[in-house]
């Protein structure tokens, strides 16, 4: 998924797309489908609402596939943002019980290991960020994760956390101007 | 766009993307973003740099009903736009091109046909409520008699934008047809030399932008930016000069 190879046909299919070529966009929603799923129900948590986004998202990806050229990012990260986009408006939850064991970051964040083959192909930007991440103190790092992974407004973390959500925000922000310092110093 | 101070623009941007940003926030940040090219900018950079994380979370098949509702959404797409169906209209930025490729060459026929009607007291007048893609309403259309079509103002458009806002109408079968190019953020009233002609077979009205003065060319050139189906109501006298 992650690797430059990987990359460069999912922007093929996404150009064949542009031009009306179903085909290209059945092998593109195979493609990525399970990543993108991943990334809704994370969010919306609730299956049915995880799959309306999936359909809405890729709806909308097929309608703007011609514009695609134009956005300059990846395709995966292109298409990752109309999933977050949707996810994070649709979503309207009671603050349900969020298992820290959940956070994947946290977990990758201790894990200094190569880990499965897959992630020997690591695109440079996520190398990158990660490596900028781990210039972050603890509570920036929780925060901006539990914010970005499971979609937690400053208050919900504010919550979670039991810390007051002006402390919140200060994390949140300051952990972003540290991360901006990094990745484009 | 009061958002002038660059370090605040950025972190409005990171938050965004992050998702924290919420609710009427996050929508007033997205119609900043439709006409701050720098602030999509900034947003893009934040997207590059945050999501690539997402990659990290393992993968979760979706059912293969979602692919079927997709497929299913494709096809009533494409269904629509060899019909009327207003609503089918937005998806499909192929529809206006291929209108505007045809309405060319029928442009002069069809402009001559229309002239050569003679103005006649309708026996129905029409209202319309158009409205942006994610249901806004911008505009209301309505005849309060012939000869004459009031464009009330519900959301006024920036003035400062540079296009003109178009209107047209939308016949059940062929190509777009010009009402006018109308104010962007007043009402404006339309009076029309075989205006009532133009509007008979209407289906719908839609707003496109346009070049200062209007479409160059007699056919939609520019992006869609509401639309809505017309309602015809029927005039209960059909003495002339009667109606309200």
């Amino acid at each position: 998924m992650s690797d430059p190879g990987t990359s460069d046909k999912l922007a093929g299919l996404l150009a064949q797309c542009g031009l009306g070529n179903r085909r290209a966009f059945a092998e593109l929603y195979e493609a990525s489908k399970s990543k993108l799923f991943a990334v809704s129900l994370r969010i919306v948590r609730e299956r049915h609402i995880a799959e309306e986004v999936l359909q809405e998202s890729f709806v909308s990806i097929w309608n703007n596939a011609a514009k695609y050229a134009s956005a300059k990012s990846a395709p995966m990260t292109w298409m990752t943002a109309i999933v977050r986009n949707r996810s994070l408006d649709i979503v309207r939850r009671p603050l349900v019980e969020i298992a820290d064991e959940d956070d994947v970051f946290a977990l990758n964040m201790q894990d200094e290991r190569p880990g499965p083959p897959e992630q020997l192909n690591i695109r440079r930007d996520q190398v990158r960020i990660e490596r900028c991440l781990k210039g972050l103190d603890a509570e920036q790092l929780q925060t901006i994760s539990l914010a970005f992974f499971q979609g937690l407004t400053h208050s919900e973390v504010a919550d979670h956390l039991g810390r007051p959500l002006g402390t919140v925000k200060t994390h949140i922000r300051r952990g972003l101007q540290k991360l901006k310092g990094c990745l484009e110093p | 766009m009061k958002l002038a101070h660059p370090g605040l623009r950025s972190a409005l941007a990171a938050e965004y993307v992050l998702g924290t940003m919420r609710g009427a926030a996050r929508r007033r940040f997205e119609s900043y973003l439709q006409s701050d090219d720098a602030l999509l900018h900034e947003v893009q950079r934040w997207e590059s740099h945050l999501l690539p994380l997402a990659d990290r979370l393992p993968a979760v098949a979706p059912p293969d009903r979602v692919w079927k509702r997709i497929e299913a959404r494709l096809d009533q797409n494409v269904a629509g736009k060899a019909g009327p169906a207003p609503s089918s209209l937005w998806s499909s930025l192929a529809f206006w091109r291929n209108l505007g490729l045809a309405s060319s060459g029928l442009a002069a026929a069809l402009l001559v046909a229309v002239l050569a009607l003679k103005p006649v007291e309708p026996d129905r007048v029409l209202s319309a409520v158009l409205a942006e893609e994610n249901n806004v309403v911008r505009i209301v259309v309505e005849q309060p008699r012939a000869g004459l079509l009031n464009v009330k103002m519900v959301k006024p458009w920036r003035t400062d934008s540079g296009f003109a806002h178009e209107l047209w109408v939308i016949p059940k079968q062929g190509a777009p047809r010009s009402v006018g190019v109308i104010n962007d953020a007043t009402d404006t009233q339309i009076r029309l030399a075989g205006l009532d002609a133009r509007l008979a077979d209407g289906a719908a009205f839609a707003v496109s932008l346009e070049p200062p003065g209007g479409s160059p060319t007699g056919a939609p050139t520019g992006k869609v930016v509401c639309q809505g189906s017309i309602a015809w109501m029927p005039v209960k006298s059909s003495r002339p000069g009667t109606q309200i």
